[in-house]
């Protein structure tokens, strides 16, 4: 710069003093303006940025209040094997899903599993059959001995599809392929779980007690707010043009008979609570869920398979029916409950 | 810096030729144009960094379907069939072909289809099939859709050669052209009056029940065609809009096979404002409570072909699966638990989606979504309509508007007797 003719320089040129800050300037600029890049990608990252900001949607999850999101997501069906245990698994789920036709001579109603394990067994809190699978072999109360998966496949056609009604008179044999296929589909289903623990999701999710004793005349006016549209006004479900069951009937002959889970109103509430109605689930108040149980529950139903000849419904109210609290044996609008419908009735046996 | 109006004090004011101070940017001004330039360059580097990704996995996808197919060339893709029966019979007919227990035929070894075989089958296809029907020694009575208006030569040709072979093993086949002979033979014609109506079309067919008798017209049957058709003076006529045959057009609904319930409660909706559209809102003003229902039955039980095909881009084999499946992560069941396998509606409250104009589809899940339809029972739509993204609704509108439109059902018409109070301007 010294070297410089005078007139090169120009004349109002900064001095020394000014460059220095001029740099200085240039440094706080600089620093500044990474800080700011830093701290926009903070926010972004931690979802403190408004969505329309971000582009991002947040999904919207129906959260039923203190359950956990972080779920087991089940496998694809489109990633079930082209091979033999494919075949297997691909009947299974046929079963699983047309009950009445794929196992069809075991079925005593007009129910399907997927009425009650919904989205084909996969729903978290509709008891999902990814949830079950891992801690079978299991002890039962219910029958006082250790299930296997087979066990406990026969009790579900035995109770929630009423077999005593069905073609053959009773759920398949041991040993059936119905097991084989069904097993296939819920073992292929769990992949990645971990052996005997129970995941998150299970079963049909747990529901608080009602601040009010259920009421079957409570639950009347919720059926017929919530669910008449598509179970009926008179709960016997609807089919299609051609016939198919669309939605399951929840009473009367064609649904599950009296020794099934559904029938105690307990699990009937915690189910309805978490996945009635459909596609809004959590919209009932846990009030409303018992009551409506309990309603369902007070209906006439085929009658319980264990309550065979020479045991009299007194008998079998006390020795099956006395720990869950339903409406089995008493006397409902000038209805028995729990006598089941004579055979030309409907699907179940007389008594 | 220091003040250059101070520099020389001794200039006078009038030559002073007023300047602004070089002022300084501030500082926030820098950080901000820094920092938005830093993302630019981010943001520039990521993109050309994902479109490579994305290159190259459409490269190697391109690599796998070649590899996938080069081994079957020239002849048609021996899965045509399979993957086709998947995509349209196996919604009613089941995966295997096994069918429905009480409701709807199997066609893995089926008695009918091994007397007709593929030639058949494609009658059947094309025109569709109602009323009683044995099959198996079992009895049906069911409505199956005409697919005349959906399915190509090429497409019902591999559908009926796959049933034929695969699911009953014959070596009965069909060509495109014998299709195409079958097309024109079966133009205009209803569908098959069930078993007895295939009596003529299948030598050595087992026994079969006789049909059923249609329901006499009603009284008023012409008067309400003509009234569909022309209109009135205060009543504008409805196939203005909806076109001739019921099919809609655009944002348009078709009508055309709707359960005649759910037509009038729509009507009825419009009429007391619960559901709002300018048009209909006009529309209905004149309609009496029984033109309601006469209209109502008219379109009800009006067959015709589709007038809609995928127009939005949608993905469709996304809306196949939302369609199918749902997407429960979202709470959305599949669409058809509720409207029936294949989109054919149910009862009196769940419409029939199956033909449905894509853009209205797509259109009606929006509105549910901002919440101008708000006359679903139970607001069932509007939870479906406010989960489904923008490509998820096109999605499945276009998915839906690729199927076969449901057949009239005439056990769902509405009797006209039931008519309580006729408005005051009823004629
Ligand atoms: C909306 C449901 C539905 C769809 C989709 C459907 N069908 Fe059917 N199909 C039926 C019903 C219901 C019947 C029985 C009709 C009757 O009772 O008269 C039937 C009957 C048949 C029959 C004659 C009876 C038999 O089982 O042999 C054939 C053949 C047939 N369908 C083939 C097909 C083919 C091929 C496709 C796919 C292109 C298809 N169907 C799609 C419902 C459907
Ligand atoms: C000016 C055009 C126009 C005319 C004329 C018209 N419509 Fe409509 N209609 C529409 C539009 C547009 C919609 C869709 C409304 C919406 O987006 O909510 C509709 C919807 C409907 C719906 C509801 C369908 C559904 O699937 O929910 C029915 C039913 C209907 N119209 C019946 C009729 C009848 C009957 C007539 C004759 C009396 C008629 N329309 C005349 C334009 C018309
Ligand atoms: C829980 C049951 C249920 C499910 C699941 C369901 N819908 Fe609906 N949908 C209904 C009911 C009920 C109506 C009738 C609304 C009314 O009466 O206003 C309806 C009406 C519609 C209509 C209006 C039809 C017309 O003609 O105006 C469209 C479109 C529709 N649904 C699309 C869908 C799609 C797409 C899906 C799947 C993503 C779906 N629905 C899933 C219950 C359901």
């Amino acid at each position: 710069m010294a070297n410089k003719h005078p007139s090169d320089i120009p004349p109002p040129g900064p001095d020394n003093a000014e460059r220095g800050q001029t740099a200085l300037r240039a440094i706080y600029a600089i620093s500044g303006g990474l800080a700011l890049v830093v701290l926009g990608s903070l926010v972004v990252d931690f979802g403190w940025a408004p969505s329309w900001l971000t582009g991002q949607k947040s999904a919207p999850v129906a959260q039923v209040k203190g359950e956990k999101t972080d779920l087991f997501t089940p496998p694809d069906e489109r990633t079930i094997p082209n091979d033999d245990f494919g075949a297997s698994v691909r009947r299974g789920m046929a079963i699983f899903n047309q009950t009445g036709t794929n196992a069809h001579e075991f079925v005593g109603n007009d129910l399907s599993c997927s009425n009650c394990h919904l989205d084909a067994g996969r729903q978290a809190y509709s008891a999902p059959m990814w949830a079950a699978y891992p801690v079978y072999p299991k002890y039962r109360g219910k029958n006082k001995m250790v299930n296997t998966m087979e066990d406990r496949i026969h009790g579900c056609f035995t109770y929630s599809m009423n077999a005593q009604g069905s073609p053959s008179g009773g759920p398949p044999p041991y040993g059936s392929d119905v097991y084989r296929d069904l097993q296939a589909y819920f073992f292929w289903m769990s992949k990645g779980l971990p052996i005997g623990v129970q995941p998150e999701g299970a079963g049909f999710g747990k529901i608080d007690k009602p601040a009010k004793d259920p009421s079957r005349e409570r639950g009347a006016e919720v059926f017929a707010a919530n669910c008449a549209v598509c179970h009926g006004d008179d709960g016997m479900g609807q089919t299609d043009a051609n016939g198919k069951q669309i939605f399951p009937p929840l009473w009367g002959p064609h649904s599950f008979n009296w020794g099934a889970g559904m029938h105690k109103v307990s699990s009937a509430a915690a189910f309805i609570q978490h996945n009635m109605p459909l596609s809004q689930p959590g919209k009932l108040s846990v009030q409303d869920a018992w009551d409506v149980a309990a309603f369902i529950d007070s209906k006439p139903r085929p009658k319980d398979p264990r309550q065979t000849d020479g045991i009299s419904l007194q008998e079998a109210d006390k020795k099956w029916h006395k720990s869950s609290a339903d409406f089995y044996g008493e006397t409902v609008d000038g209805v028995v409950l729990g006598t089941g419908y004579p055979k030309d009735a409907g699907a179940s046996q007389s008594n | 810096m220091t003040d250059k109006n101070k520099q020389d004090p001794r200039l006078p004011d009038e030559t002073f030729e007023p300047y602004e101070e070089p002022r300084r940017i501030p500082m926030p001004v820098y950080w901000i144009a820094i920092a938005l330039a830093i993302w630019g360059v981010v943001m520039l580097v990521q993109m050309s960094y994902s479109t490579k990704i994305g290159d190259k996995e459409r490269a190697s996808m391109s690599d796998q379907e070649v590899a996938a197919t080069t081994p079957v060339k020239a002849e048609p893709k021996p899965d045509a069939g399979k993957a086709l029966f998947a995509d349209n019979c196996a919604s009613c007919h089941g995966d295997a072909g096994e069918g429905v227990a009480d409701a709807i035929p199997p066609l893995h070894a089926s008695d009918v289809v091994k007397a007709g075989g593929a030639s058949a089958i494609t009658h059947i296809v094309m025109r569709g099939i109602g009323g009683p029907l044995i099959v198996d020694k079992a009895n049906y009575d069911g409505e199956m859709p005409s697919f005349a208006s959906v399915l190509d030569d090429k497409d019902i040709a591999s559908i009926a050669n796959f049933v034929a072979s695969d699911l009953n093993g014959l070596k009965s086949t069909v060509t495109p052209a014998q299709v195409a002979e079958i097309r024109t033979a079966s133009a205009d014609l209803n569908p098959w009056d069930g078993g007895s109506g295939l009596a003529g079309l299948i030598n050595g067919l087992p026994a079969q029940p006789a049909s059923e008798t249609a329901p006499a017209p009603s009284p008023d049957a012409a008067a309400t065609a003509a009234l569909a058709m022309h209109g009135t003076n205060e009543i504008w006529s409805c196939a203005s809009c909806h076109g001739d045959k019921g099919e809609g057009t655009q944002t348009i609904p078709r009508l055309a096979g709707l359960a005649p319930a759910y037509l009038a409660k729509q009507l009825h909706d419009f009429k007391e404002g619960t559901r709002i559209n300018d048009s209909m809102d006009y529309v209905v003003k004149s309609l009496s409570d029984k033109q309601i229902i006469e209209l109502a039955n008219y379109y009800g039980a009006m067959s015709s072909p589709s007038g809609a095909r995928p127009s939005l881009e949608g993905d469709l084999a996304r809306g196949e699966k939302i369609a199918l499946e749902g997407d429960w992560t979202k709470n959305v069941p599949a669409c058809f638990t509720c409207h029936g396998p294949s989109g054919i509606g149910v009862g009196d409250k769940f419409p029939g989606l199956a033909a449905q104009q894509p853009a209205y589809i797509a259109h009606q899940l929006a509105m549910w979504q901002g919440g101008s339809r708000h006359n679903s029972p139970l607001g069932l739509m509007a939870g479906i309509g406010k989960s489904l993204s923008d490509a998820d609704r096109r999605a499945v509108a276009d998915y839906l508007a690729s199927l076969p439109p449901a057949a009239a059902n005439a056990k769902l018409a509405l009797a006209v007797s039931a008519t309580t109070k006729e408005t005051s301007n009823g004629q």
